[in-house]
């Protein structure tokens, strides 16, 4: 395995290899990156001059859509060999086990789908917006255009389709991007553009992308970088840290768009713990929400809030649901999930330590195969922060409502069982910072992933819409009566 | 077992509490090779005894498997960490469940606690002013987590305790605390259960000649409710339901209080060394204070002007090292002695879970003794050799502790050199001057992930974990 990995700087079409003055960064899983020194290339990262996005403007949303359709053909790992470059230095530094991450590799032409980009950028922003000006309803003499923008994306690596995203929403929204690629995937963009830079290296699409690999906090490159004359729009994934550096340099002018860290959970109605069937239904819809890209999504759930009372009764019914869970973790098909690689020894040593305390909590299973900290009381244990390696909390609840005061803007995803209880938690929820609902039922793991990942195109991401956001719109208001030119996209 | 040298300075495996009865100097003569029997006989006896009397350890070994103490690879699987003595759920504090708390903490130590008088008690302060009384002497952490430990220590220990932490303090300074009194100033909180202001309560005011002799910044102390419920009281506070939870009102005053005090600190440490240094003219005193604390004094003393001048044997005592401080001048040491016109810095090295800190050496180590079995792991928790120079995470099983569980499997990086060839001259294995925390040694990356939460950022924790 290759211990040194060649990161080349991608520049509006063009390929910069680490060359003379390269620099090298430690990466992670032992890994050595060797990239342009990234000092020596602001020019070829930003945009100064905002104008220069006309030649992306004037190119119609279906000639950008027909581009990168033609580009997702080649997104197949068998025969890219960027992408098996990519793929190896991801599993490597990443923390997605093989069978897993080759699944979300599979999945990359499909985010190149043509209809369902069209699809994506019409219900979002509408294309029209994007190709000319539109009537305002109140007439012609005032009109709208989405604009594109200049945006940097500090992106998320530890599901590689953010690179593929990222690169898809910039294109459909004629936007100049830089994407900052991190360390635990500072591959996969670039292949990605590699891939179609070999289509047209011309192509106006091509020549506003830009890719580099910097460490976080650098702060030469973020007091560059992030400066008002350069970029208009920031997309910044991943922890405070990262969040933290930027916002330094955030002055007005410059919109940042936070995907910051999210905090998954479940809910479970008392029905779920009436019968067997019932009870094993639950289990399996757990097991997937929390076990599948194992556990490494911000969609995962991470603690379980379930209807019970406290009673010794009700509490070893917790415990079978635990155990039951743990069972269906090993039942997880293997491209969902799998049993971890290696032990995470700092939850392990939580879960010694409170599993002495059976007065408070039972613990099943390990930091391998999955496992589950049934709490006694209602009440979510103290390092719920750090559960992972398929590690979720049962926590009982008499009333789901209850469960509001532990949400707030990191609660993403929420899964539901039964759907009996939907309705009656849904508006209080919403209200209370949760982004999105999903059923658990079902029983089959792979229909229930499935369910789980297909939503339809243009949806809201994190409780926003980063497409529309990522655009300036704009007006053009004339004199009543006045009639504008016709629209060269729109004829 | 190598009866000559257990004979010679009176080794025995039953009392390690004794060893330190003739001072330091014997123990550093002696190599650790000639007493590592000594040391397994004496673990092996405290493992017997602890097994059966803390429910805690005795689940654990049963759990490991675990019936005999023969050797130091038998206990690995036992040591404990600083999860253990804060295992109990947040949330018994939140609710002032003090029998709870009382109760989960009776698992960790071979007194019966469930005679602790609880009556009227709902602060974790009352309750451990309650084990005080009870003869326990149980200090918390800072809590920077957001949740305290709770080191279950008593009075049993206190006699093998104070001389531990006094002959650290005469390897360290050539001073005897138990003998020579010396003015002492403390640039910080007073009392409480905080385990090292309890520490410094409990040795260093007797050092001084007593609590008048004793100087600190403030007069009063961080109560163990504040630290622990910090984090809560600041989220209530932002849902505007503050009062919802039922907080004590004199709690929430005391909150208040800190957070203006801790706003002033600089403003009333440069007071404070101000009055000390126009009232000690010429006398000899002993000052305390982290690196960070002696450094800004010095710089701020300079940029205006003023200079001590203490008498003829006056010193600083401190250890922790540079801790929240990252522009210090290269030779902080000469620095500060040289401001403070000093010729010794006294430097110790320990933890609250470890009554064996040790003091450097001359040669500018700290040589570990006999009564505290030193352990390295590596990053994957294997034990390390005990040979030539190793750096891991520093683990140890404490033979001073009585009553409780010794074993404990720090958060530090350390290095050790086994080989006793110390310029100082004294022997046993001693730990080198860098010593970080585990954490920082795995190395600090920016890989992004939309996954977990931040750290809440707490700033009213930032101010007082500043202690």
């Amino acid at each position: 395995m290759t211990d040194t990995y060649h990161i080349p700087i991608i520049s509006r079409g063009r390929i910069i290899p680490p060359g003379d003055g390269a620099v090298e960064f430690k990466g992670r899983g032992g890994a050595t990156f060797i990239t342009p020194d990234p000092h020596k290339h602001i020019h070829d990262l930003v945009l100064g001059n905002p104008v220069l996005l006309s030649d992306l403007q004037a190119t119609p949303i279906r000639d950008i859509i027909d581009f990168l359709a033609e580009a997702g053909k080649r997104m197949r790992l068998d025969d890219n060999p960027y992408l098996q470059e990519s793929f190896a230095l991801a599993l490597r530094a990443g923390g997605l086990a093989e069978p897993i991450l080759r699944g979300v590799y599979e999945e990359l032409p499909h985010m190149f789908d043509p209809s369902g980009m069209a699809a994506l950028v019409d219900s979002t922003i509408g294309i029209e917006y994007l190709d000319g000006w539109v009537p305002s309803p109140a007439g012609p003499h005032c009109r709208l255009r989405a604009v594109g923008t200049r945006q940097l994306h500090i992106t998320a690596g530890n599901v590689p389709v953010v690179a593929a995203l990222t690169i898809v929403r910039g294109a459909l929204t004629k936007s100049d991007i830089l994407i900052k690629s991190p360390s635990n995937d500072p591959l996969t963009a670039n292949a990605i553009m590699r891939t179609l830079i070999e289509i047209d290296a011309n192509h106006p699409v091509v020549k506003h992308v830009a890719i580099a690999y910097w460490k976080g906090g650098d702060e030469y490159m973020d007091s560059q970088i992030v400066r008002t004359t350069r970029i208009d729009k920031i997309t910044a994934w991943g922890g405070m840290s990262s969040m933290k550096n930027i916002q330094k340099f955030l002055t007005p002018g410059i919109d940042l768009t936070a995907l910051n860290p999210k905090f998954s959970m479940t809910v479970i109605g008392k029905e779920a713990l009436e019968s067997e069937e019932a009870m094993d239904e639950a289990a399996t819809g757990i097991a997937v929400i929390s076990g599948f890209f194992n556990q490494t999504a911000c969609s995962n759930t991470r603690l379980v809030y379930v209807e019970s009372g406290t009673d010794d009764a009700s509490l070893e019914k917790l415990d079978e649901l635990g155990r039951k869970v743990v069972a269906a973790y090993t039942a997880l098909p293997q491209q969902i999930s799998t049993p971890a690689g290696k032990r995470n020894d700092d939850l392990e040593a939580e879960l010694e330590a409170v599993s002495l305390e059976d007065e408070f909590y039972t613990v099943l299973g390990d930091t391998l195969t999955g496992g589950v900290v049934v709490s006694r009381f209602p009440d979510r244990v103290d390092f719920y922060e750090q559960l992972n390696n398929r590690v979720i909390n049962i926590i009982p609840v008499e009333n789901l409502l209850d469960v509001t005061k532990w949400c707030d803007d990191t609660t993403q995803t929420v899964g539901v069982y039964p759907e009996s209880i939907r309705d009656r938690l849904l508006d209080p929820f919403a209200l209370a910072g949760v982004q999105r609902l999903v059923p658990l039922e079902g029983g089959d793991p792979l229909r229930i992933f499935a369910v789980m990942q297909t939503l339809p195109p243009g949806m809201p991401h994190d409780g926003i819409e980063p497409l529309r956001r990522s655009v300036r719109w704009v007006i053009d208001h004339r004199p009543a009566g006045d009639v504008p030119p016709l629209n060269i996209a729109a004829e | 077992m190598n009866h000559s040298v257990a004979d010679k300075v009176e080794l025995s495996p039953e009392r390690p509490e004794e060893w330190l009865q003739n001072g330091y100097e014997p123990l550093y003569e002696l190599s650790w090779r000639d007493y590592e029997n000594v040391q397994i006989a004496a673990l092996k006896l405290r493992f017997e005894r602890l097994r059966d009397s803390v429910a805690g350890l005795g689940k654990l070994a049963k759990r490991e498997g675990i019936t005999s103490a023969d050797s130091v690879e038998d206990v690995l699987p036992l040591l404990f960490d600083h999860r253990i003595y804060k295992s109990y759920p947040l949330s018994i504090i939140e609710k002032r469940d003090v029998g709870r708390l009382n109760s989960w903490l009776d698992r960790l130590t071979t007194h019966d606690l469930s005679g602790v008088n609880l009556a009227g008690v709902n602060t974790v302060e009352g309750w451990l002013d309650r084990l005080d009384e009870f003869g326990m002497l149980v200090g918390h952490s800072t809590g920077t987590t957001g949740k305290l430990s709770f080191v279950p220590r008593s009075r049993t220990e206190l006699p093998a305790w104070t001389r531990a932490y006094n002959e650290m303090t005469r390897s360290a300074t050539d001073v005897d605390p138990a003998t020579e009194h010396v003015e002492t100033f403390f640039p910080g909180y007073r009392g409480g259960h905080h385990m090292m202001l309890k520490m410094l309560m409990l040795f260093n005011v007797p050092a001084a000649g007593g609590p008048e002799h004793y100087h600190t910044l403030y007069q009063t102390h961080i109560p163990a409710d504040l630290s622990s419920l910090a984090g809560r009281m600041q989220a209530a506070e932002d849902r505007g339901e503050l009062d919802k939870l039922g907080f004590d009102p004199a709690l929430v005053e005391a909150r208040n209080r800190l957070v203006e005090q801790a706003h002033n600190r600089e403003r009333d440490l440069e007071t404070w060394f101000g009055k000390l240094f126009e009232e000690s003219r010429g006398k000899r005193v002993k000052l305390g204070g982290t690196a960070a604390d002696l450094i800004r004094t010095a710089r701020s003393g300079i940029a205006k002007d003023i200079r001590p001048e203490f008498g003829p044997g006056s010193f600083i005592m401190t250890g922790g090292g540079l801790k929240g401080m990252n522009d210090a001048p290269e030779d902080w040491e000469g620095f500060v002695k040289d401001y403070f016109g000093l010729d010794t810095i006294g430097m110790m090295y320990g933890m609250s879970e470890w009554m064996g800190g040790v003091g450097r050496c001359k040669a500018g180590d700290y040589h570990v003794m006999p009564h505290t079995i030193p352990i390295l792991f590596d990053m994957d928790m294997k034990m390390l050799p005990r040979t030539g120079s190793q750096t891991g995470r520093f683990a140890f099983i404490d033979l001073l502790a009585q009553t409780y569980w010794g074993g404990f499997i720090s958060g530090d990086q350390i290095t050790i050199h086994w080989e006793e060839d110390c310029a100082c001259g004294w022997k046993g294995p001693r730990i080198g001057p860098d010593i970080r925390r585990f954490s920082e040694m795995e190395g600090g990356d920016d890989k992004i992930s939309c996954a977990g939460t931040a750290q809440t950022y707490n700033e009213f924790m930032d101010y007082i974990s500043e202690v």
